[in-house]
């Protein structure tokens, strides 16, 4: 899943500040299972803004709304009665999602509540890490599964690096050295001798170094 | 109920499904919980108008079906029924009257629970009702049965006396059948007749010498005699033969008016025995002596009085059509005891002399049509109660006059009557053994009696009533059956945090990501629901809706008092209702949400009450050894730091978010209260 | 001769090699690069030039190495992967050659994180292995990463760090494996403190023929007083300082003394262990020492090959 954060309040509440009527719409996908913007956390923000609201003595109705992903027009458009009617819409979904909004609501201003943080897995409830780095060139056949990508802190495709110690990154205690878990894991399945080999070069294009991705499909598209 | 009210998705909680009257034994628990007694009360009388004969003496079918029962012993749910209905809120409770008469004449004859309950329930339907009753005094067994020790009789009167206030008319010393034939009832303008006579007649023993001696007397009319105040005479070493309630009641008796021993012979084992477990425990506590597997062979006397009782030991053979095993004699195994007295207490018939070919008999009893309408073979007549089903319980006698009252209005306005089958047995899903283990134990309140000694002295009440604090307490360990957690599956997005949080293990999900939670097993906690993203569950106790709707409701009528505090108390906490009107007294301006754990108040709800224009929130948990979920307190606290964070970034002091443990006893420690007020008002506060 | 450079030519002649470090200045004066010179330039055969060390910004090794060189000093030109990418680093690759650099030292490059810029952007477009291997198919095939042709010699002598302190230890020779067969014609080591563990490390190099195919330069690191001991032992990932060190110079009179004696005692491990053929001196702030290390080593004079 796509990992988000709320930003800081007072972040929401400086970006907010002159919009009166202001619509705090959630994303019920990614943005709700990072507990950034689901139901929940809109009915949160919302209040805490009319909550500062009050003591600033700034006017003007907070509204809220969630829709299913904020990613699709399909749904975008689906509310497209109730941003209308707003003077800037408060997007609790990551950076696609914002995007999309103001696409389809040219006239509207749209501002970002959240930082998109990455993809990642949910290692337990409040707790999430990065997996993947959307290389565009899937390597983990020749890294047992882990990628040293998204989790060796210089990207080493020939790790480890001369840092990593007790089977930590050299950056943090706290952060696993994956060259380590790398090496691990093929010991295990005995296969380490993978790792003999030099790992060329990687190419960077379909990382997005070549450009803004897009992808079509053919046989999909309209 | 019907099978199909039972299909469709309400479900009702095993203690009400197992209620003959479908009692809403969770409601009037989950209203004492909360400390609204007389609410509670209200829930248990709008269905029985005896609940302070039930509170006594209902043999309790809910109890054995309590889903808690499974996890260490059941909710004492006639306990909390009695404590309800006996607190001095007891004379508040006022029944809706209708508009207007019916200006129709209904008669019941016979005025046991059958008939007070379709009296009652016609009275309030509108129609106009005489009780005929043949004794003097009202009541049915619950007045001539039943001892006082058990069932004081003011308690029978009062009860019945509010019956009467609702204008229904009495008739005793009326014997239908003598003077008044059931025929000529509707010559009296009656247009339907509700027959519930009951069955006073004992069975005879069948053996020799049962006619012969001074001494064998019929447990029924011992009983009746001893609650009219006869004062009949008693033997010193007396027999009782059954080992039902009559059986058992008298054998309590005897030795309450002086008789040295009392020995209870019954043909079946202890398991069998139809009397309730708590009763024969009673009574051998008292001093009543059992023999079972014995059947009683022979009565001997001496100078026509009796002597001796010459028994036989049995032994069980095969089951029979209902399912208990039939007593064998064993030869050779015949044994004498002396007594000078034997009660025969080997069962009841309806004594239909009266009903002059008028109604079919079946079986000795009144034969019914259908035995959920209750229409006898002749057209406007009802019956139900012991006399239709044999001797049975009150609870049952009420459901038959409760289901007459509906029959005879719409008898009585010309519909058709209700077909409805009787429910089968409910069968109460068993709860995983996992889920036990998880499940927190707590001790079930133990009865307040009289000791022993004591009670031999007269016929004094051997129960007494709950205190507020032991009936909150036990009120408390309802498990709350369905009224847990639904998830809305068009709005889960499979995130699987109810999976995560439930502390049970109630939610699970398929492959796909499809999330199921056991209405059954869920316990209500809460926890699920606040911290569900995409707010997809709903949970009937304590909806969040329902908390956001009272904080709203809290300061919409509070007289602004500053600083207006919302406060969320725990139930679970071991306060008083008295604790929580001396704080409204004491401090005015906190506005009291009580809530079945602080699991249920999210930020936004803290963030609420101070958008409502709250000043300051406090949070009063419960003490950790109440508390049925302790392993949620952890997140719970979290969550709370997490609020106070948000407030400070609003610029808002977070000390103005108190959340503390409530002491042992009581609602919360004043000076916490006054620190909370003190920092609101104090200088230095940021906006 | 694969560069003809000073090192490659005392290594090639089986003569016991000496390096040290040379850390250029914060700041744009050539001065401080110059001193480091002067002060290195009689006991070493060539001086490594570091590439924003600890991802500390400062002059340009690159700078750094043209100044030595101006002052008929040897330089290594040290490298890091983590700030430029792999255009940069071909680009830089073809000045030093240009310029008369003929030793390259192929590094990843501590994590900005460390810096003094830690909210940098880090390149690590390639790594430092694929570094080597670059820099040996631009020297040996004339050709860029891409296989176009380069127009001219690009001789250099071929570096590369290891540390056999790091984890996991039982990689580390792979790793060195790795980066012999990329092309490293030389290896400088991390500061060796723990000699047993570089002993058992340096079997396994001999073991699988390294010490033949490249050129092992233990590193060694002078410690000035117990704190930087200290730092060293809990705060520097990679570096393995055992207690006794840290011990001796807590106990030690006069502390500098002290670490003199233990960088003497671990040259004089050092010379018994097969396979070494010199030594790298790191004297991070504390480049004055090195002459007198060497010289009580019995390493001077210098040879001239
Ligand atoms: C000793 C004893 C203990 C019991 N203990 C319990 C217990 O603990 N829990 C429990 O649930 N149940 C108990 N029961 C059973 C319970 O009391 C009966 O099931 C219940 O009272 C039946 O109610 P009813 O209205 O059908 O009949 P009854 O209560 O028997 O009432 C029938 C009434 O009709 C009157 N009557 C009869 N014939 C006529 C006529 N021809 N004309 C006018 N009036 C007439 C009778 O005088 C009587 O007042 C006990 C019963 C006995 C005898
Ligand atoms: S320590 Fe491991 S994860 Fe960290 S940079 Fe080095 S190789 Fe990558
Ligand atoms: S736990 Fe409560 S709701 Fe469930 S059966 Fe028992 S009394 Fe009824
Ligand atoms: S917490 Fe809500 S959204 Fe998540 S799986 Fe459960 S019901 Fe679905
Ligand atoms: S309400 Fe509580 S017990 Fe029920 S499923 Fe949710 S978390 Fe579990």
């Amino acid at each position: 899943m796509i990992v988000l954060e709320q930003k800081k309040f007072q972040e929401i509440e400086k970006m907010t500040t002159g919009y009166n009527r202001l619509l705090v719409l959630g994303c019920e996908t990614c943005a709700a299972m990072s507990f950034a913007g689901g139901q929940r956390q809109v009915a949160e923000l919302a209040s805490a803004i009319r909550v500062a609201r009050k003591t600033t003595g700034e006017q003007g109705e907070v509204l809220e709304e969630a829709i299913a992903r904020q990613c699709e027009p399909e749904f975008v458009d689906l509310i497209k009665d109730e941003v209308s009617g707003c003077d800037a819409v408060l997007s609790l979904a990551c950076g696609a999602g914002v995007q999309m909004l103001a696409e389809r609501f040219q006239d509207k201003v749209v501002l970002p509540g959240c930082n998109t943080t990455f993809l990642g897995v949910t290692e337990e409830l409040g707790v999430w890490s990065e997996r993947c780095a959307g290389c565009g060139n899937c390597i983990l056949d020749k890294t047992a599964g882990l990628c040293p990508i998204a989790r060796c802190s210089k990207q080493l495709l020939n790790g480890p690096c001369g840092g990593s110690m007790n089977g930590k990154c050299e950056i943090s205690k706290d952060v696993d050295c994956v060259w380590q878990l790398i090496i691990d894991r093929l010991t295990r399945l005995n296969r380490l001798e993978m790792l003999e080999e030099i790992f060329p070069v990687k190419d960077w294009s379909p990382a997005g170094h070549g450009g803004p991705r897009k992808m079509v499909r053919e046989d999909l598209k309209s | 109920m019907t099978k199909d009210e039972l299909s469709t998705e309400i479900k009702y909680p095993p203690c009400k499904l197992a209620c003959p009257i479908l009692t809403d034994v969770r409601e009037y628990i989950q209203l004492i919980a909360e400390r609204r007694f007389e609410e509670a009360l209200a829930s248990i009388r709008n269905l029985n108008p005896l609940p302070r004969v039930c509170g006594r003496i209902c043999t309790h079918p809910c109890e054995a079906a309590c889903k808690r029962g499974q996890v260490d012993e059941p909710i004492a749910i006639p306990a909390l029924k009695r404590f309800a209905a006996d607190g001095p809120w007891k004379g508040r409770y006022k029944a809706i009257m209708p508009d207007k008469s019916t200006g129709q004449k209904v008669a019941v004859v016979g005025s046991g629970p059958a008939g007070l309950a379709a009296a009652h329930d016609l009275a309030l339907l509108g129609h106009h009702v005489t009780i005929f009753e043949a004794l003097p005094v009202l009541g049915g067994m619950l007045r001539v049965g039943v001892p006082a020790y058990r069932l004081p009789k003011n308690v029978v009167d009062e009860e019945i006396q509010a019956i009467l206030d609702l204008g229904v008319e009495v008739k005793t010393g009326v014997r239908i059948g003598e003077e008044i034939k059931l025929t000529d009832l509707s010559e009296q303008g009656y247009k339907a007749v509700f027959v519930a006579i009951g069955a006073h007649k004992d069975r005879k023993l069948g053996i020799a010498g049962e006619d012969g001696f001074e001494g064998v007397v019929s447990a029924v009319s011992f009983l009746k005699a001893v609650n009219q105040g006869e004062n009949p005479k008693v033997g010193k070493k007396v027999a009782v033969i059954g080992g039902g309630n009559t059986a058992v009641d008298s054998a309590r008796c005897l030795l309450r008016m002086g008789a040295e021993t009392v020995h209870m012979v019954y043909r079946r084992s202890r398991d069998e025995m139809p009397a309730a477990k708590e009763e024969i425990e009673e009574a051998i506590h008292e001093g009543v002596q059992v023999s079972y597997l014995t059947s009683p062979v022979e009565i001997f006397g001496e100078d026509g009085n009796v002597s001796a009782l010459r028994c036989i030991k049995n032994e069980l053979g095969e089951p029979d059509v209902s399912g208990r095993r039939i007593p064998k004699s064993v030869p050779g195994s015949e044994f004498t005891i002396d007594v000078d007295m034997v009660i025969a207490a080997i069962g009841q018939a309806p004594d239909s002399s009266f009903l002059d070919n008028e109604l079919t008999e079946r079986d000795k009893r009144i034969y019914v049509e259908d035995p959920y309408a209750l229409m006898t073979t002749h057209p406007g007549v009802f019956a139900g109660g012991d006399a239709v089903t044999g001797p049975a319980t009150v609870v049952e006698a009420i459901s038959a006059g409760k289901r007459a009252g509906i029959s005879i209005d719409l008898y009585l306005r010309g519909e058709p009557l209700p077909t409805t089958e009787q429910m089968e047995a409910v069968e109460t899903a068993k709860l995983s053994p996992a889920l036990i283990e998880k499940t927190r134990k707590f001790a079930r309140c133990s009865k307040i009696s009289l000791p022993a000694e004591a009670r031999l002295k007269g016929f004094d009440e051997v129960d007494a009533v709950l205190s507020e604090d032991l009936a909150t307490k036990e009120a408390l360990r309802c498990l709350h059956c369905f009224l847990g957690a639904r998830i809305d599956k068009e709005k889960c997005i499979s995130c699987l945090t109810c999976v995560r949080v439930c502390p049970l293990g109630i939610p699970t999900t398929t492959k796909m990501g499809e999330i199921a939670i056991d209405p059954f097993a869920c316990q209500a906690c809460g926890m699920c629901v606040l911290e569900c993203p995409v707010r997809a569950i709903d949970i009937s106790l304590d909806p969040h809706s329902k908390i956001a709707r009272e904080i709203e409701w809290a300061i919409s009528r509070s007289q602004q008092v500053e600083p207006v505090i919302v406060g969320f108390f725990d139930l679970h906490g071991n306060f008083r209702s008295s604790d929580v009107e001396s704080l409204r007294q004491d401090y005015p301006n906190i506005l009291p949400v009580m809530v079945f754990g602080l699991r249920r108040v999210d930020t936004s709800d803290i963030l609420k009450a101070f958008e409502f224009g709250a000043d300051g929130v406090l949070l009063a948990g419960c003490p950790s050894d109440t508390d049925p979920f302790p392993e949620t307190a952890d997140r719970v606290k979290r969550r709370m730091a997490h609020a106070r964070t948000m407030l400070e970034a609003l610029g808002i002091d977070g000390a103005r978010l108190e959340v503390c443990d409530m002491p042992d006893e009581g609602l919360v420690e004043k000076e916490l209260i006054d620190g909370l007020i003190q920092r609101i008002k104090g200088p230095g506060q940021a906006r | 001769m694969k560069s003809g450079s000073n090192l490659e030519r005392i290594l090639e002649s089986g003569q016991f090699a000496v390096t040290a470090e040379a850390g250029p200045p914060k700041g744009s004066s050539p001065k401080v690069v110059q001193r480091k010179g002067e002060l290195l330039k009689l006991c070493c055969d060539a001086l490594n030039v570091t590439d924003n060390q600890t991802a500390i910004v400062r002059m340009s090794s690159l700078s750094g190495c043209v100044l030595l060189k101006e002052m008929g000093v040897e330089p290594v030109l040290q490298m890091v992967v983590r700030d430029r990418n792999r255009l940069a680093l071909q680009g830089d690759i073809l000045g030093a050659a240009a310029l008369g650099i003929r030793n390259v030292l192929c590094l990843s490059g501590d994590h900005q994180k460390f810096g003094n810029h830690p909210t940098a952007k880090g390149v690590y477009d390639i790594d430092s292995i694929q570094f080597i291997q670059m820099v040996k198919t631009m020297r040996d095939e004339h050709k860029f990463l891409n296989g176009e042709e380069i127009s001219g010699d690009v001789p250099f002598f071929i570096g590369a760090a290891a540390n056999p302190f790091a984890d996991p230890f039982e990689f580390r020779v792979i790793r060195l494996a790795k980066k012999v067969s990329a092309g490293a014609d030389f290896i400088q080591t991390q500061g060796i403190f723990d000699m047993p563990k570089f002993i058992e490390w340096m079997k396994m190099v001999r073991d699988r023929g390294l010490d033949e195919k490249t050129h092992i330069l233990a590193g060694l690191i002078p410690i000035k007083s117990v704190g930087m001991a200290r730092y060293m032992r809990n705060n520097v990932s990679g570096l393995s300082v055992p207690k006794e060190i840290v011990d001796r110079m807590a106990d030690a009179k006069e502390p500098k003394e002290e670490g003199v004696k233990i960088c003497l005692e671990t040259i004089e491990q050092l010379k018994e262990v097969d396979g070494i053929h010199g030594i790298h001196i790191m004297a991070v702030a504390w480049e004055d020492i090195v002459s007198r290390i060497i010289e009580e080593a019995g390493l001077m004079p210098r040879p001239v090959v």
